[in-house]
Order: structure tokens, then C-alpha cells, then sequence
């Protein structure tokens, strides 16, 4: 997805990336958390620092801020509760029951 | 009223609270169900199917019925004995999803040509799949929650969301739309069986090596169904998808 990216300063401390949100189509939560979440569109789908893939069910996960190690974000399509871990060198969402 | 609302600020109890509410249902549903009689898009128009095509579909719609009546069952069922009142609620959604998934199956199969569907279910049901619907509901019956969310939240639904959506993919037009709204339904089905199972394995340990013998005993009677299931299709070999990717997933991320 391309949001739009409100400031992006330099720098390792610098403070987190700030989006603006759009609808994306997804329609399957109530209306008011749509714009949070988008289809996975396979593989080939790359994430944007704001937005992390739910192991569970495969949904991506959006933010309106960059995300980072130790954010916990929820997955409403499928009720999960994650928390966002590097792995690989890229981040991925973990189940935090 | 705010356009929108940002879900990654609630607290957990309200996210607990806002996913398992009918409210919530009602919101998700009117989403991908508005407009959509049967679960597909009325303009859609029927395609020519040989024979043995036409077969395969009804062999399979027919044991996808069992599938969901056993979850319709099960699931009704156990909200007798659910832990809490959130989880009645949310199985009284997956109450009503079950029960519309059955009837839109058999409003497919009426418009493939079957008239008694009863019979015809019977006729083609596959044994490995009434097994595990023989066992789910002696779960039930005995008001045993964890083995009960299991073998419905876990196993079968996590099945059927993979299984679904690879035919999904493969399926004439209206069969796709009727699979496509319920694998969406099912994404909420077994991640209310994961996320809650998770939940109690951490609190209770022990329940563990219990489990572990349930999953033994039944994750490959669905498995197999479902292997035949695509034979039905004609999905076989190179094409025939890695079915146990979304189910072992599961279980691997709940210590099995």
C-alpha cells in the first residue's frame, strides 16, 4: 500500500513514520475499522513499515504509524491479538495469546 | 460518530469484547453479505458443466453439508456449556453463520439439479468425515470444552478454510462467491478455537498431552475427507494444494 507518509525525519532514534490511512477495499469488519486491514496479495506482496501479515488468517494488518519490535496490534477478521517480532531481518506479527 | 476508529488502541477486554459481540458480527457480515441472496450476486449467470464435472461438484457440496451441519450442531450445542458469557455470544454468530452456510449449500444443490438433498447427502457422505462428526458431538455431549473447540474451532474449520478457498479458486462463478463469503466466515471460526485454546493451554498445561491424543486420533480423518474432496474435483497431483498448511500452522503455533 502506498498511504500517505505524513513526515519521515533521519536518523536511528528518529521518531516513528505517521500515515494516513485509506479504505482499501476490505470489507470484511465493521465499516469503522476498515481501512485497517487490506488482502494479502500473496508472496509477491510487499508490506509497508506500517503494516505487518497475521499468521492466523492472512490478512494484513495496518497501522497509521510505523511499526515496530514490540507493538501489539490486533487482528479484528479473525480475533487475534499479535505482537510484532523481527524476524529475518523483517518484522512478522506473533500470537500472543 | 468518528468515520473510523483505530483498533490497536483498545484494550484487550474491549477487543475481546468488540470481536465476539453480535455487534461486531452484524457490522462484518453487512460487509460481504448485503446484496448477495444465497451468498452470490444474483446477475451471475450459470456456466455449461459436463456430466462429470457437474458430479464432482454435487459429491462435494454434499459432504461440505455434513461439514457445516456438524458445526451447526456442535456449535449450537456448546453454548450450554461455554466458559463465559462472551464466548456464548460469539458462538451464537457461529450459530447463525453454520446454519447459513448449510442453507446456501443446499441452495446450490437445488440449483445443480438435486431434488431430495437429503438422500443424495447420505448417498455420497464420505465415512471418514461422519466419523469425526460422530466423535465432535460425543465432545459435546459430555460438555467437554477444550477437546470440543478442538476438533470444531481447530481441526475442522481450519480444514475447511483452506480446502474452501482452493476450490474458491477453481470453482464456476457462483459456487466461488457462495465459498469465497464463507471461508470469511471462517477465518473468525478458527481463530476463536486457536486464540481461546492458546488462552487455556497457558493456564492449564495439562491439557496438552489430552489434545495431543485427540488431534492424533482426528486430524486425519478430516484430512483425508478433504485429499478426496479435491480427487472430486479433479485437483490432483502437481495442482492439488498443500491442504494441512493453514491446520498444522495452527496447531504448531499452540505447542503441538
Amino acid at each position: 500500500m502506498n498511504d500517505t507518509l505524513i513526515n519521515q525525519p533521519a536518523g536511528e532514534d528518529r521518531p516513528r513514520q505517521m500515515y494516513v490511512l485509506e479504505e482499501t477495499g476490505f470489507k470484511e469488519v465493521p465499516k469503522k475499522f476498515r481501512r485497517f486491514y487490506r488482502k494479502w496479495g500473496g508472496p509477491s506482496d510487499t508490506l509497508a513499515p506500517n503494516e505487518v501479515l497475521c499468521p492466523v488468517c492472512k490478512i494484513v494488518i495496518r497501522s497509521l504509524q510505523e511499526l515496530r519490535v514490540g507493538d501489539k496490534v490486533y487482528c479484528m477478521p479473525c480475533m487475534s491479538r499479535l505482537i510484532v517480532q523481527e524476524e529475518g531481518g523483517r518484522l512478522v506479527a506473533r500470537v500472543n495469546y | 460518530m468518528a468515520e473510523w476508529q483505530d483498533p490497536h488502541k483498545l484494550t484487550e477486554g474491549e477487543f475481546l469484547d468488540q470481536v465476539h459481540s453480535f455487534e461486531f458480527w452484524f457490522g462484518t457480515v453487512e460487509g460481504y453479505l448485503h446484496d448477495r441472496p444465497y451468498g452470490f450476486d444474483a446477475e451471475t449467470e450459470e456456466i455449461e458443466m459436463d456430466d462429470r464435472r457437474k458430479d464432482g461438484l454435487i459429491t462435494t457440496l454434499c459432504n461440505y453439508c455434513i461439514g457445516e451441519t456438524a458445526a451447526l450442531e456442535a456449535s449450537s450445542g456448546m453454548i450450554a456449556f461455554a466458559p463465559d458469557r462472551a464466548s456464548k455470544i460469539f458462538l451464537s454468530t457461529q450459530v447463525a453463520d453454520e446454519g447459513r452456510h448449510l442453507e446456501v449449500l443446499l441452495h446450490r444443490l437445488s440449483m445443480l439439479g438435486v431434488r431430495d438433498p437429503e438422500r443424495e447427502i447420505e448417498a455420497r457422505a464420505n465415512k471418514s468425515l461422519l466419523r469425526f462428526k460422530e466423535r465432535l458431538l460425543e465432545f459435546v455431549d459430555s460438555r467437554d470444552w477444550e477437546a470440543a473447540v478442538f476438533a470444531q474451532n481447530v481441526i475442522l474449520e481450519s480444514l475447511e478454510f483452506t480446502v474452501f478457498r482452493t476450490h474458491a479458486q477453481n470453482a464456476d462463478p457462483i459456487t466461488k462467491q457462495i465459498l469465497q463469503g464463507i471461508v470469511i466466515d471462517e477465518r473468525r471460526h478458527m481463530g476463536f478455537g486457536e486464540n481461546d485454546l492458546g488462552r487455556r493451554l497457558i493456564l492449564a498445561p495439562h491439557t496438552h498431552d489430552r489434545l495431543d491424543r485427540i488431534k492424533r486420533e482426528l486430524d486425519s480423518l478430516v484430512l483425508t475427507t478433504f485429499k478426496q474432496t479435491l480427487g472430486e474435483l479433479g485437483l490432483e497431483g502437481d495442482e492439488a494444494p498443500d491442504l494441512a498448511s493453514d491446520y498444522l500452522g495452527a496447531v504448531a503455533r499452540l505447542g503441538f
